[in-house]
């Protein structure tokens, strides 16, 4: 997971030196209504995929919005931003 | 007044005795109608729930029979169920909780061409279907016909529930505007289901209707609840109504009902949510 610094809620920590160097260019952002910071490339499907959330499984809104899929390499994040995966669960596009 | 027996007074007295529930409520509960879109994974606990609260009609539909697959969450039904029509299955499992209610059974798929006639009959829906199609198709009649429509889904060890008033509050597709591309989302059969996970969100589906029928509390209306079984956390989020949603918004462009395919690359055995 390309997260970093200590914001999270496990509450403050220390940072290492790396840490402290990496958090330069890390975001706050919310997800699933945890706070924690991001390093990885700002689009919305690094995000997924370094949470190891498969993007054909849910759809994102960020800040309230639904986002359509084949946008998920347009829209960059922003420090502050709040995101949610709506998970598809609905047993399958499969006939039982 | 209230038209419950002695025996019934008896057998709901932990409900009568809540206030905010009472003899008003329970009688409520006895005259309401409720349809149960499957009897698997999510239809097992809810089916039982709203029998043992003595939701006096409730209706079942689903065409698949008892596969021994099943037994591992779908809690309404028994080894010597297998290869039964689940609705009898279910429909005896309940009567044997309750005595007092009736269940009308349907051994048929939900389809366009018989949810309009059969949504006549009931105030209120749970959804516990195992596939998009179908979903939709509830989710659509509902709006439609402005049903009242409990919501579910599971799969792995997640689940969500929403709870819509069909015209009034945010549906299905004000979230979830279109259904995945086919062959994307895994069923649970493909991609496995804790068991209780169908309990809890099949229960939290149960407690929401009980609380429409008896007025208690706020439906999940306008929110959508998912629940991560792994790090036992429940995350809400707002959902609006959607003046763009196909169905229930301003210009809506679904006016009739649609059935969507079904398709996927891999065809899976005995698959019920």
């Amino acid at each position: 997971m390309s997260e970093c610094g200590a914001h999270s809620e496990k509450g403050n920590k220390l940072l290492s030196f790396e840490e402290d160097a990496r958090g330069a260019d890390c975001m706050l952002l919310t997800v699933q209504g945890k706070p924690v910071r991001y390093s990885g490339d700002a689009d919305v499907r690094s995000l997924l995929e370094s949470r190891g959330e498969n993007s054909l499984y849910a759809n994102v809104r960020i800040n309230g919005s639904v986002l359509r899929r084949r946008d998920f390499e347009n829209i960059s994040l922003s420090d502050g931003d709040k995101v949610d995966f709506l998970y598809f669960m609905g047993g399958g596009t499969c006939s039982i | 007044m209230f038209n419950l027996t002695e025996e019934e007074i008896l057998r709901y007295s932990r409900h009568i005795i809540l206030s905010e529930v009472g003899g008003a409520g329970q009688q409520k509960l006895k005259d309401a109608n409720v349809l149960v879109v499957g009897a698997g994974g999510l239809g097992s606990p809810v089916l039982l729930y709203l029998a043992a609260a003595g939701v006096g009609h409730i209706g079942v539909i689903e065409d698949d029979v008892v596969d021994v697959t099943n037994l591992q969450r779908q809690i309404i039904h028994s080894t010597t169920d297998v290869d039964k029509p689940k609705v009898h299955s279910a429909s005896e499992s309940m009567k044997q909780i309750n005595p007092h209610i009736e269940v009308d059974v349907y051994h048929e798929r939900l389809t366009k061409d018989n949810i309009f006639s059969l949504l006549e009959n009931y105030d209120i829906v749970v959804d516990g279907v195992d596939n998009f199609p179908t979903r939709y198709l509830i989710n659509d009649a509902c709006v439609m016909k402005k049903k009242k429509l409990v919501e579910g889904g599971i799969l792995r060890f997640m689940g969500l529930v929403m709870s819509i008033s069909g015209g009034e509050t945010a549906c299905y597709r004000c979230v979830y505007e279109e259904p995945p591309p086919p062959g994307t989302v895994p069923s649970c059969a493909e991609a496995g289901i804790l068991g209780a996970v169908a309990g809890v969100v099949g229960t939290l589906q149960a407690t929401e209707v009980l609380k429409m029928i008896t007025g208690v509390g706020e439906p999940l209306y306008n929110r959508l609840l998912q629940f991560d079984a792994e790090a036992l956390h429940f995350h809400e989020l707002n959902a609006k109504r959607n003046p763009k949603c196909p169905v229930c918004g301003e210009n809506p462009t679904i006016t009739e009902l649609i059935e969507y395919a079904y398709t996927c690359d891999t065809q899976a055995p005995g698959s019920t949510g």
